[in-house]
């Protein structure tokens, strides 16, 4: 991994800890915009530039966009009130623990003889600029590219669909209740 | 340490992040969040065993991640919205009854 590489190996770790660890849930968000910026530095680095432009537009551009709006429309307090337990946080962490090793067991084992030569050798043949992208997205995966059309029309539908409808019944828990 | 490793145990790590914040966060526009957090994480990997391995299909995969990824924003949030109308919180333990 170049120098490069692990300076932004680090901020994604470290905004990615800040994601979790921040109690405002505003501070969360922005920590993920990080992230993800990071991830997009990474993507570039091996040379999947298209995704790397389209992380940036897609995730920290639209996808953020969307939860930071939804965070300023709901007006949240900060996470307060219970504090974590003590079983709840050593649950989080044998449960992280256990992922780690289930994960780094078969990367240590199939992927530590692998030459760090082989990543440059392949290089050329898979620079993922739009050109070869779009060549393979309107080739081979056009049926899963216009299906993917067809999943975000039902996206949006269905979210217009979940946020149009009204909850008249439920007037003494309902926090728009009085306003009608 | 070759680079491959690198990538992948930082996959492995930031995913390992993600699902230590889904289990100890309430609010659920942070849970949602870390959701997003192990999606990428994975998108890591693809993207480096598509280099590995010489082709684009890893990098193909990976968009469609984002397509995806970008509906479920749209119909996950609009869910947390409908959620925040009836019990009037984010907090996931407040939205643990099935019917009242």
């Amino acid at each position: 991994m170049t120098f490069m590489g692990f300076v932004l190996a680090v901020c994604a770790v470290a905004s990615g800890i800040g994601v979790i660890g921040f109690r405002n849930p505003l501070y969360s968000a922005f920590s993920l915009v990080a992230n993800l910026m990071t991830m997009a530095g990474l993507y570039a680095l091996l040379d999947a530039h298209f995704l790397a432009v389209s992380q940036v537009v897609v995730y920290a551009g639209a996808i953020m966009v969307l939860v930071l709006f939804v965070l300023m429309l709901l007006n949240l307090k900060v996470e307060g009130g219970a504090k974590l337990g003590l079983m709840r946080a050593g649950l989080a962490l044998t449960a992280g623990v256990l992922i780690l090793v289930t994960g780094l067991k078969p990367i240590m084992e199939h992927f530590s003889s692998v030459p760090a030569i082989t990543l440059r050798e392949n290089a050329t043949k898979t620079v993922g600029d739009v050109a070869s992208i779009g060549e393979q997205l309107f080739g081979r995966y056009v049926v899963q590219f216009e299906l993917s059309s067809l999943v975000l029309l039902i996206g949006i539908v269905g979210a217009v669909m979940l946020a149009k409808r009204k909850h008249v019944q439920l007037a003494p828990r309902s926090v728009f209740g009085e306003a009608e | 340490m070759s680079s491959l490793l690198g990538y992948l145990g930082l996959s492995l790590l930031l995913f390992v992040i993600g699902a230590i914040g889904v289990c100890i966060r309430r609010n659920a526009i942070v849970v949602f969040m870390c959701i997003e957090m192990m999606l990428n994480a994975v998108n890591l990997s693809f993207v480096t065993f598509s280099k590995l391995l010489g082709n684009l299909d890893g990098q193909i995969a990976v968009f469609f991640v984002m397509v995806i990824a970008a509906a479920e924003a749209a119909v996950g949030l609009a869910i947390i919205i409908s959620v925040f109308r009836n019990v009037a919180s984010v907090e996931t333990s407040d939205a643990a009854e099935l019917k009242w």
